[in-house]
């Protein structure tokens, strides 16, 4: 099935800008067959034009793409052909009902997964006389995502698949993609929630202002990136960064805009005692405190100083 | 081509699933034909114009003169309105449709009544104008036999030889008809912009851009829905025509079918240069009324347009609608042309063409 070693997408020191923003900056990116490869970023870091370049729906200013061992940037009909997309928005024909709109998407390709099979994929068998226009945003996404499978694809590229999504519709989308690994499809997701990230990807590369910042497994990179935890709290009397990061322990201290500080910390309970400490000492109040594995966003934060969700 | 038909069918389906748009299509057309066709009717009993010609019998002449005088409509108006004349000149003004029918009394008539010998009148009509032929004739006829039973009791000795002749009497509702056919095609043509806009718009197109479907087959598709549409609309109406206000389709449907696919095409291509530079639908609307009610009014559909002012035959003469209309006037019911045939359509091509080009120059896909 999935060998992991096989290179299907090269992308070779890709750029693109509009006008005077670089969209971007010269990237290069190696995804291998039958993995998760995502990409991470606030909106507007250059994933989406990426993934277009990509798929064939944009051309770069310069830089080589490499699909399947075609070249997308010439042979942009054939690499079609074997790839599948989910765009950002379902954008479908809003009174075809979903049988319909699957056959219409059937009739464009040579080879194709049989109507049925797509339906029961994304599980919208009680759903296929339903007219587009009068599903949900769920079943929407998930009638995009079976679109994106309809020609049985190699490579699959979701972006953004469960953005606007409730916790529920997003797990229904999550069992969808973990479907798809274990056909041995290669996807390539775009997304801006670390969690989904954490959760579903072999490899992420983290991309801000048209660059990657940082590139590999996400467990991998955290480590590489923290060896510490991190305290999370709010405190009604901040006594300023100096104090902060004079606390046992203490490494690094990130205060955000709202009453929010995070410490991160090699040795949780000295820094937690002498937080403590220090808060009976100004009578401060230490309020929503919680400890936790520092994560993909903290990875962010660290290598950018932003949240990724800004 | 397997893309083709569906697209096609996409569009099908959505079409007929959009009532306002059905309805705009199908039912609208037809309502301005009723409306305006009864609305501006001849009444049921008109006067009819005669032109009688006589050779040299005057008491026949007198005698029938009497005769149809003395059919009155209602209080003192006349049904017939008789006009005396020589034959070449009456039969010209019943070809263009000046007179309703020429009655010919022929030379011998008063030696043959005298004598009590059969005799006949020449009675020259189109038989195609419905009223004559259901309202007119009879009448005559009675007059005929009336005077026959006046002068010679019992013994038949007049008829009248019917003489078909092709007259250009076109009634209104006969120069109504191709003109509501030229505005609905010229409304379904011109929406056909719309379509790509609200595709464009919901990023559909984009979404097909990820496949491997050409975007031309998009329009190709859109196109081919669109002239069977029209060909529906224009059977539609000439089907309503003929049954409702009997309006004879006299022409040869190649041809017309020619003229109206050609017709749906320029303003087809007149909506896509719409949709080359307006981004949104609502944005088009007021762009596409702004185009098609002034072409409505101006170009003729509904009144022949005479004695305009000196700045607007200009525009009359540039709009594609003013071509259209005529031909299909010319082909649908024989009505006099505006322009020879050659000129409508070197027009509609060359608007065609024109729009074409700059909106393959300016379009965009995305």
């Amino acid at each position: 099935m999935s060998s992991k070693t096989e290179t299907v997408i090269a992308v070779i020191n890709l750029f693109k800008a509009y006008s005077d923003i670089k969209a971007v900056d010269g990237i290069s990116i190696d995804v291998k067959m039958g993995e998760v490869f995502g990409m991470l970023g606030p909106n507007g870091a250059g994933k989406t034009t990426t993934v277009e370049i990509i798929e064939g729906q944009r051309a770069p200013d310069s830089g080589s793409v490499t699909v399947l061992g075609m070249d997308a940037l010439k042979d942009v009909r054939a690499v079609k052909e074997h790839i599948g997309v989910q765009p950002q928005s379902p954008a479908l024909f809003p009174t075809l009902n979903v049988q319909e709109i699957i056959d219409f998407f059937r009739s464009l390709y040579k080879k194709t997964i049989p109507t049925q099979e797509v339906i029961e994929l994304v599980s919208l068998q009680e759903s296929r006389n339903v007219l587009v226009k009068n599903l949900s945003g769920g079943q929407q996404q998930r009638l995009s995502v079976a679109l994106a499978f309809i020609n049985d694809p190699d490579i699959i590229f979701l972006d953004e698949p469960t953005t606007g999504l409730d916790p529920q519709a997003r797990r229904t989308m999550w069992e969808v993609i973990e479907t798809f690994r274990k056909m041995g499809k290669t996807i390539f997701l775009t997304t801006h929630y670390m969690e989904e990230a954490e959760r579903l990807c072999d490899r992420v590369a983290i991309m801000d202002h048209g660059n990657i910042i940082a590139l590999g497994r996400p467990q991998q990179m955290i480590e590489d990136h923290f060896k510490e935890s991190a305290i999370q709290f709010k405190m009604s009397d901040y006594p300023g960064q100096k104090a902060m990061a004079s606390l046992t322990g203490v490494t690094k201290v990130v205060k955000e805009e709202e009453e929010e500080i995070i410490l991160y910390t090699d040795n949780v309970p000295s820094t937690i005692s002498s937080l403590l400490d220090l808060a009976s000492e100004r009578s401060a109040e230490l309020s929503d405190l919680f400890v936790r594995q520092a994560t993909l966003e903290d990875v962010f934060l660290k290598l950018t100083g932003k949240r990724i969700r800004d | 081509m397997k893309a083709l038909k569906s697209v096609f069918l996409a569009h099908y389906k959505q079409f007929v699933r959009d009532r306002a748009a059905l309805f705009f299509t199908f039912i609208f057309p037809i309502m301005f034909i009723l409306i305006f066709g009864w609305a501006f009717s001849d009444p049921g009993i008109n006067t009819f114009n005669i032109g009688l010609v006589d050779q040299g019998s005057p008491k026949s002449f007198s005698y029938i003169v009497e005769a149809l005088d003395h059919i009155i409509l209602d209080e003192d108006r006349n049904v017939f309105d008789i006009q005396q004349g020589q034959l070449d000149e009456k039969l010209q003004l019943l070809q263009d449709g000046e007179l309703d029918a020429v009655i010919v009394i022929p030379e011998e008539m008063d030696s043959a009544l005298e004598q009590v010998q059969s005799v006949s009148l020449q009675l020259y009509y189109d038989p195609s104008q419905i009223s004559h032929q259901q309202t007119m004739i009879p009448i005559l006829n009675q007059v005929v036999e009336e005077i026959d039973r006046s002068i010679q009791g019992n013994v038949r000795i007049i008829t009248l030889e019917e003489q078909s002749v092709q007259s250009h009497d076109l009634r209104y509702i006969d120069y109504l008809v191709p003109g509501i056919l030229g505005m609905s095609l010229m409304f379904t043509g011109i929406f056909g912009g719309i379509p790509i806009i609200q595709q464009r718009q919901a990023h559909i197109i984009k979404r097909l851009g990820c496949t491997p479907l050409r975007r031309s087959m998009l329009i190709f598709g859109e196109l081919a829905f669109r002239m069977i549409l029209v060909i529906l609309t224009a059977v539609l109406i000439i089907v309503v025509g003929r049954l409702v206000f009997d309006v004879q389709m006299v022409g040869n449907w190649a041809s017309l079918c020619g003229i109206v696919i050609l017709g749906t095409l320029v303003f087809s291509c007149l909506g896509y240069l719409i949709a080359a530079f307006v981004k949104t639908e609502e944005g088009a609307i007021p762009i596409i009324n702004a185009i098609t009610f002034p072409m409505m009014f101006l170009s003729g559909t509904f009144f022949e347009v005479s004695n305009m002012p000196s700045f607007i035959e200009p525009v009359v003469k540039i709009m594609p609608l003013t071509y259209l209309g005529d031909a299909l006037r010319q082909i649908m019911v024989d009505g006099s042309p505006l322009y020879p045939m050659t000129t409508d359509i070197l027009v509609m091509a060359g608007w065609t063409l024109v729009c074409l080009v700059i909106t393959i120059r300016f379009f965009r896909w995305d």
